[in-house]
């Protein structure tokens, strides 16, 4: 059917499933694969199946890791009692790399969304609430994404938290205009938690 | 070109490509509509945040000349109803609405009365009101705007008129009733009130903003419920995924 080779049409539909990737851009990048020295190719198929076989959820926090638990949680020089929560490992790195956190984390792996069916347990959640007392958490930051079911998501949580540990400090991350914003295209919800959280300011 | 603005409610939300978001929206205009909006995941300019699930925008978008994705221009924030956002009994009842709609309109079939439908049930929700008067209102309502109206007329047996007096039972195969002369009640033939049967004659043929004032009673609720469960499950043929989020 197709107008390459068996095994060339195998790599491109191989890569066409992964996301973001379509036809074209598969038949680009399989072509440029078979054209690459061997190094390339046992290196990526190597570390496809390294990938597949080390990388595991950290015991404690379920991010991805090689070794358990993960760096994060091993590393003594974080502050312990915060636990940053996040929806999956991608918003975590984000925060990492920014450098601004110094606590630990809590990998939820993805968000209350009953329409593509995820409900509670299908998160970390039982886990995060045994967290607390076993690591004498005094508090918890949301940081789940503003969308509708990270908010939601974050309510639940609220929840769950100050029900589960009396006294516990529960925070969210702040909503507002983002660094090179404009006013003019910030839409009424945003501007309104951006008014409603505004911070004093001293020369 | 062929551009539309329309009041628009989000649907679904799904990355596509590197910075694209495939997106279904219910339309006052024309029904349940799927595009996608170019560079959605950043455009702060042409869409403000506002591609975010069960938010009521009003919304650009072009026809395409050929398949059913539309393009999306650009995006306007009409409600974001917060309140469907705030718990989690609100979230999964809001996506069994948006579940329930998509089964009953497919793509492009227009239904201005269901887009008015969606966005009152989703103002109330918004309100915060009792979710499982919320949930009856909606179904009774979406049911007969998809053509499968329980018809509360006559007797399915003897064919005499109903009028108002007495109980009836619900028979699912003909989505119809039966008087007690005719059928008994039974777990598959539950059994409506007088009352009942006039609310629900009430509920199913009027707009939602005319019926929220008239509160069902708590024996009411208790009589409907099961009547909704069979006849959903035998014209629909499956059980919603967000079903059970609602229990
Ligand atoms: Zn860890
Ligand atoms: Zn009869």
């Amino acid at each position: 059917m197709g107008i390459y080779p068996r095994s060339l049409e195998r790599l491109i539909k191989e890569f066409s499933r992964l996301p973001g990737i379509g036809q074209k851009s598969a038949t680009r990048v399989a072509l440029y694969v078979l054209r690459s020295n061997r190094e390339l190719a046992e290196g990526l198929a190597g570390s496809l199946i390294e990938v597949k076989e080390k990388i595991r959820f950290c015991s404690i926090c379920f991010t991805l890791t090689d070794d358990d638990p993960c760096s994060i949680c091993c590393n003594e020089n974080r502050s312990n009692g915060t636990i940053c929560v996040v929806e999956g490992p991608g918003e975590q790195l984000a925060l990492e790399e920014s450098g601004s956190f110094k606590g630990r984390y809590h990998v939820l792996h993805g968000v209350l969304s009953p329409l593509d069916g995820i409900g509670p347990e299908d998160l970390k959640i039982g886990e995060l609430l045994n967290r607390l007392d076993g690591e004498g958490i005094r508090e918890v930051i949301l940081a789940t994404n503003p969308t509708t079911e990270g908010e939601a998501t974050a309510s639940f949580l609220v929840k769950l938290l100050s029900e589960k540990k009396k006294g516990l400090k529960i925070t969210r991350i702040a909503l507002g205009v983002p660094m090179g914003g404009d006013l003019k295209y910030m839409d009424r919800m945003t501007l309104e938690h951006a008014l409603s959280s505004r911070t004093p300011v001293t020369p | 070109m062929n551009t539309h603005i329309s009041p628009a409610i989000i649907m679904r939300i799904k990355e596509f490509g590197e910075s694209d978001l495939l997106v279904t929206f219910f339309t006052s205009e024309r029904g349940r509509l799927k595009g996608v909006a170019k560079g959605g995941r950043k455009s702060q300019k042409r869409f403000a945040n506002c591609l975010d699930l069960f938010c009521l925008t009003s919304l650009e978008y072009e026809l395409k000349r050929k398949g059913d994705l539309h393009f999306l221009h650009s995006c306007k924030l009409i409600n974001p109803f917060p309140g469907l956002r705030s718990d989690f009994s609100s979230l999964s009842l809001a996506s069994y609405m948006i579940e329930l709609t998509e089964i009953l309109f497919p793509l492009g079939v227009t239904d201005k009365e269901m887009f008015e439908l969606l966005k009152n049930a989703f103002l109330t929700l918004n309100e915060g009101g009792r979710t499982d008067t919320l949930r009856i209102l909606f179904e009774a309502r979406a049911m007969a705007l998809g053509g499968y109206k329980i018809n509360l007329d006559k007797c399915c047996g003897c064919g005499r008129p109903y009028a108002g007096e007495g109980r009836v039972v619900f028979k699912r195969s003909k989505g119809v009733i039966a008087c007690m002369k005719c059928e008994q009640e039974s777990k598959i033939s539950p059994g409506l009130g007088p009352d009942t049967v006039k609310a629900l004659r009430i509920i199913q043929s009027t707009p939602w903003s005319k019926v929220e004032d008239s509160p069902l009673t708590d024996e009411m609720i208790s009589e409907i419920k099961p009547v909704f469960k069979l006849h959903m499950e035998y014209r629909i043929d499956r059980r919603l995924k967000t079903a059970k989020y609602l229990e």
